[in-house]
């Protein structure tokens, strides 16, 4: 059978609480590296591999045996001779598993010549290893009329667990073994016990290093990146400079008062090929975007679970809300820039196309949030459910304070503010973590309504490490230079004004039927209102209307109940 | 002598799926362990059960294995200090204490001393001891009762033993200087009362018939109920055919002031045992004042019925056991002529009898105990719930039935719900359950 991705199981009593709480099988939050670090989202791939040589996972297809493959050849180098022994084997087997071990200790040749077995999409075959090809030389088709074009590929096809008969050439003689093909992971789905640690590593390129140190950007996980912001001086908390990434490999080690050349300037000076072997263990740890040279200590999650569920309604409408003020907000800033078009090829316009489309990422990004936070609220209210759709009447500044939501340009000072906005632990976030916190108390949340918050949080750490990114990007120029110039707000009579809060408010009447019918009868609305979005004549064009008429982006305040301002909760 | 772990059959059962208010839940049978389930549109998934009952089955270090056979050290004593009784119970296993002429006369004070002196020289010191009294009516010898406390407790307080006390009475003989005994030692006493006045009459009668037993009940237990000190009092009800509403003589037996009430179906030996149809009855009695129990607990109330209350707190801790009981292992009962029994029930039975005051016979207690683990029942290892009932007394093997093993599976499955919802609900419930599973007295 095969389980399912996930199955949660909550422990009730104290006899399942225990398995939960022993050293081995806590379940507890640890600081360490993302999945994408993982041997599973290595870049592996078999002419060596970079992150894992995959060939060797074919070195132990048969049960106490280790082989060493080539082309046409399959010569055993090893024999598990305790797991015979404790496999308590037939008498004649387990005497030809001596005679190739004493055999093997004689240097005596071992060679695999025939394997008789089922090669997949080849058929069954009694195949002469001898007699196959080096990869690329024979005909990759496949039918059973064919054989597998090397002795690797053979190897590969067999199914897990297949019967499968070796006849082996020791020396002058020729033993018959027969046995199922091994599994390649183990009951648990970790890697087989069998293989050894580093076994998947020993035949990559050598000094592999050479690989990465000509590799681009992308190609490797993220356990090897090319750049990564630099390491700071002293363990205050960074700021620009030290935000710009730097090159990871950079032959200048020092740590400095200034940090070192970014990446994307001229090039600066790599290790070569052969320092970067010798001086490999001088790369440093890198976590959390940044190089670390000190101890790391992760932060711990402290918000305090709410008082009530009348509170945590509070408190998530008016994380809709929020989400709201950020989108008209974020597309107000997104569309003061100018058009990269009407801006001379270069740095500049590289700089704002990036802007705009990360600032438009992020609004989208708020979209989904703004649907998890619905979603999270039908979870609770089942059929009394309403959409919360209220754009928020303040939120958090960078002080700690409240504002009002308005409509900007996209200045240093919009960045300051909405860097405030996404920061963790402060305004925003701690809105979500004492919504989560909350959650996660039995009888409050399910898990998913839990991970869709931890989501939305995980989002805006992206989203304050992207506004960090465009501050860096803009840094240097004027806002003159990039921003449309002298916008002025709209006369509520002006009519790409009034055709843009139309467009708006279509938005949200969808959404809001979208919301209420929940899934799937409202998907069309959902839709509907989605594609309005990105229509050639949806908002885009009618919001790029108002900006060429020489008018701040602006969204009128909404009298109609279901999306009039809502405050705050008491006490945020 | 093997002492080779008795492993589970290959087809027993690793978990059962049941539902509560709350929603789908999984007892994972090892170890009866209890897990909420994700609601799922689905039946339950055979396969996936089995896949998680296998992954979740591992024993840890401080469990006891449920195929483990060992011989514990004994703990827990009970003196067959009378041979006879002052009511004439119909249904009574011991014949008033006789045992069917196999025990024809009391214990004497030389037989108990030295089953006295071998209990506390060969128990663990570091676990709790127990010396119940057992009869026939224990008090009927109370002399003797009062004279083994005294030289027990003086013993316990030189060696720092922690030594507690148990009598099982049908309490009509109490005397003022008994309820100060009872009082002045932690005593466990369960009295044996069947309900209320009709039915303690009717079931119970005095042998002299003079008078009934149910005022002798009242008259001579009451000072102890207004007062109990030290001790903890318990009564005890058997149902018959004939007395199946529970509700009614729970309720009698409660206006006495009695906090902990426990039923006993009558199974055997008797016309009144429960027969096949009384099965169902009895069920729906047992889980209708159960619910009633479990509503008042809900609203901030202890729950009485001890067979429910005791359930919920094993199924808390995760009590998981392949005897149910201790006889054979940490448990046995005295003959008045010194013998050991592996069971107070079975004085006279030589299968029982597993060795006398001077020693054990190891073998034997070692075969003793593989024929009455779980494993070892061919009408139970199958079964979800066999480490929880755990085939149920030993004496009353032969009158297991289909009907009689539903009513258990029924009456456990009600207990898993109501132990779902009562945690959920008031977790504080069971934040003072100790862990004392009956794993740790048979292991």
């Amino acid at each position: 059978m095969s389980l399912p991705d996930i199955i949660k199981l909550v422990p009730r009593n104290a006899a399942a609480l225990r398995r939960a709480q022993t050293a081995d099988s806590a379940i507890r939050p640890v600081a360490g590296n993302p999945v994408s670090t993982r041997l599973e989202s290595g870049v592996g791939n078999c002419y060596p591999g970079l992150e894992a040589d995959l060939r060797n996972l074919e070195r132990r297809f048969f049960p106490f045996l280790e082989v060493d493959i080539a082309d046409t050849e399959i010569r055993i180098v090893a024999v598990d001779s305790a797991g015979v022994t404790a496999a308590a084997l037939p008498d004649a087997d387990a005497q030809k598993y001596r005679d190739l071990a004493l055999g093997i200790s004689q240097n005596l040749p071992c060679i695999i010549s025939r394997i008789n077995g089922n090669f997949g999409p080849f058929g069954n075959h009694d195949l002469n290893i001898a007699q196959l090809s080096p990869p690329g030389a024979a005909s990759t088709s496949t039918n059973a009329s064919t054989a597998p074009p090397d002795a690797w590929t053979a190897i590969r096809l067999l199914p897990e667990n297949t019967a499968i008969s070796l006849t082996i050439r020791l020396g002058t003689r020729s033993i018959s073994l027969e046995g199922r093909r091994s599994a390649y992971l183990s009951g648990t789905g970790s890697l087989a016990a069998m293989f050894e640690p580093g076994e998947l590593t020993q035949s990559l390129c050598s000094p592999w290093t050479h690989d990465f140190r000509d590799c681009g950007c992308f190609y490797w996980a993220s356990n090897h990146p090319d750049i990564a912001q630099p390491p700071t001086p002293d363990a205050s908390e960074p700021g620009v400079p030290w935000l710009a990434a730097v090159p990871w490999e950079r032959l200048d080690r020092s740590i400095g008062s200034t940090p070192p050349s970014p990446a994307n300037t001229t090039t600066p000076e790599e290790l070569g090929h052969y320092a970067i072997n010798h001086q490999w263990q001088s790369l440093n740890f890198v976590l959390e975007g940044r190089e670390t040279i000190r101890p790391y200590k992760p932060g711990k999650f402290t918000a305090l679970p709410l008082a009530s569920r009348e509170e945590l309604q509070l408190y998530l409408r008016y994380a809709a809300g929020l989400e709201l003020a950020a989108i008209q907000e974020y597309l107000s800033a997104a569309y003061s820039l100018r058009s990269p078009a009407s801006l001379p090829a270069g740095s500049l316009r590289n700089r704002v196309t990036a802007s705009f489309a990360e600032l438009m990422r992020i609004a989208y990004g708020e979209m989904r949030h703004l649907r998890a936070v619905n979603n999270v609220l039908q979870a609770l209210n089942g059929p009394a459910y309403t959409p919360a759709l209220q754009v928020a009447k303040t939120i958090p500044d960078a002080a700690g304070n409240q504002r009002p939501p308005r409509a900007r340009i996209l200045d240093p000072q919009a960045l300051l503010d909405f860097l405030a906005l996404e920061q963790a632990n402060r305004g925003a976030d701690e809105l979500y973590a004492r919504i989560y916190a909350t959650l996660r108390q039995p009888g409050f949340g399910s898990d998913a309504d839990c991970q869709s918050i931890r989501y939305i949080m995980a989002e805006g750490q992206d989203h304050f490490e992207t506004f960090e990114n465009m501050q860096v990007w803009l840094q240097g120029f004027q806002p003159s230079q990039y921003l449309h110039q002298n916008l002025v707000q709209a006369p509520a009579s002006n009519s790409s004004y009034q055709a843009l809060q139309n467009a708006y408010r279509k938005l949200l009447e969808k959404l809001y039927a979208g919301y209420q019918a929940g899934m799937p009868q409202g998907a069309v609305d959902i839709n509907t209102a989605r594609g309005d979005m990105v229509a050639a004549n949806g908002f885009g064009s009618a919001a790029r209307a108002v900006i060429n008429a020489g008018f701040l982006l602006s969204f009128d305040t909404i009298s109609d109940p279901r999306f009039a301002p809502v405050a705050p909760p008491p006490g945020l | 002598m093997s002492l080779l772990p008795l492993p589970s059959a290959a087809q027993a059962p690793g978990s059962y799926r049941f539902r509560s208010s709350l929603g789908q839940h999984l007892l994972v049978v090892q170890h009866s362990q209890i897990y909420d389930l994700p609601e799922q549109e689905t039946d339950a998934d055979i396969s996936l059960d089995h896949t998680l009952s296998q992954m979740l089955a591992r024993t840890l270090d401080n469990e006891v294995s449920l195929d483990a056979l060992s011989l514990p050290t004994v703990q827990s004593l009970s003196l067959n200090v009378s041979s006879s009784c002052n009511l004439g119970c119909s249904y009574c296993y011991a014949s008033q204490g006789n045992f069917e002429g196999k025990q024809s006369k009391g214990m004497d004070w030389e037989q108990a001393r030295s089953s006295i002196d071998r209990l506390l020289a060969t128990a663990n010191p570091q676990a709790p001891l127990t010396l119940g009294f057992i009869g026939g009516e224990p008090f009927v010898n109370r002399a003797l009762i009062h004279q083994c406390v005294h030289y027990s407790a003086q013993l316990a307080q030189q060696r720092q033993l922690d030594l507690r006390y148990s009598v099982t009475t049908n309490g009509t003989l109490l005397r003022p200087e008994d309820h100060e005994l009872l009082r002045q030692h932690r005593f466990a006493v369960t009295v044996s009362i069947d309900g209320g006045s009709v039915v303690q009459n009717r079931q119970r009668p005095m042998l002299n018939g003079k008078r009934d037993s149910f005022a002798a009940v009242i008259e001579h237990c009451q000072p102890l109920l207004d007062q109990p000190g030290k001790c903890k009092l318990a009564a005890r009800a058997t149902a018959n055919s004939l007395s199946l509403d529970l509700t009614q003589q729970f309720d009698a037996i409660a206006a006495l002031g009695f906090q902990d009430i426990g039923f006993s179906p009558l199974r055997s030996g008797s016309a009144l045992a429960l027969q096949k149809h009384d099965w169902p009855v009895y069920e729906q009695a047992m889980i209708s004042l159960a619910s009633r129990e479990l509503q008042s607990a809900l609203q901030g109330q202890q729950i009485r019925l001890s067979n429910f209350a005791t359930a919920l707190k094993q199924l808390h801790v995760g009590a998981s056991s392949p005897y149910p009981c201790g006889a054979g292992g940490g448990y046995f009962s005295v003959a008045s002529d010194g013998d050991w029994y592996a069971c107070h029930r079975a004085i006279g039975n030589h299968d029982y009898r597993l060795g006398d005051r001077h020693s054990l016979d190891a073998p034997k207690r070692l075969q003793f105990l593989q024929e009455r683990h779980v494993h070892a029942q061919t009408d139970c290892h199958t079964c979800w719930a066999r480490y929880l009932c755990s085939g149920g007394c030993h004496q009353e093997k032969a009158s297991r039935s289909q009907a009689s093993c539903d009513y258990i599976r029924h009456w456990l499955t009600f207990c898993l719900q109501s132990y779902c919802e009562l945690s959920q609900a008031r977790p504080d419930y069971f934040t003072h359950c100790l862990p004392t599973s009956r794993a740790s007295t048979t292991a």
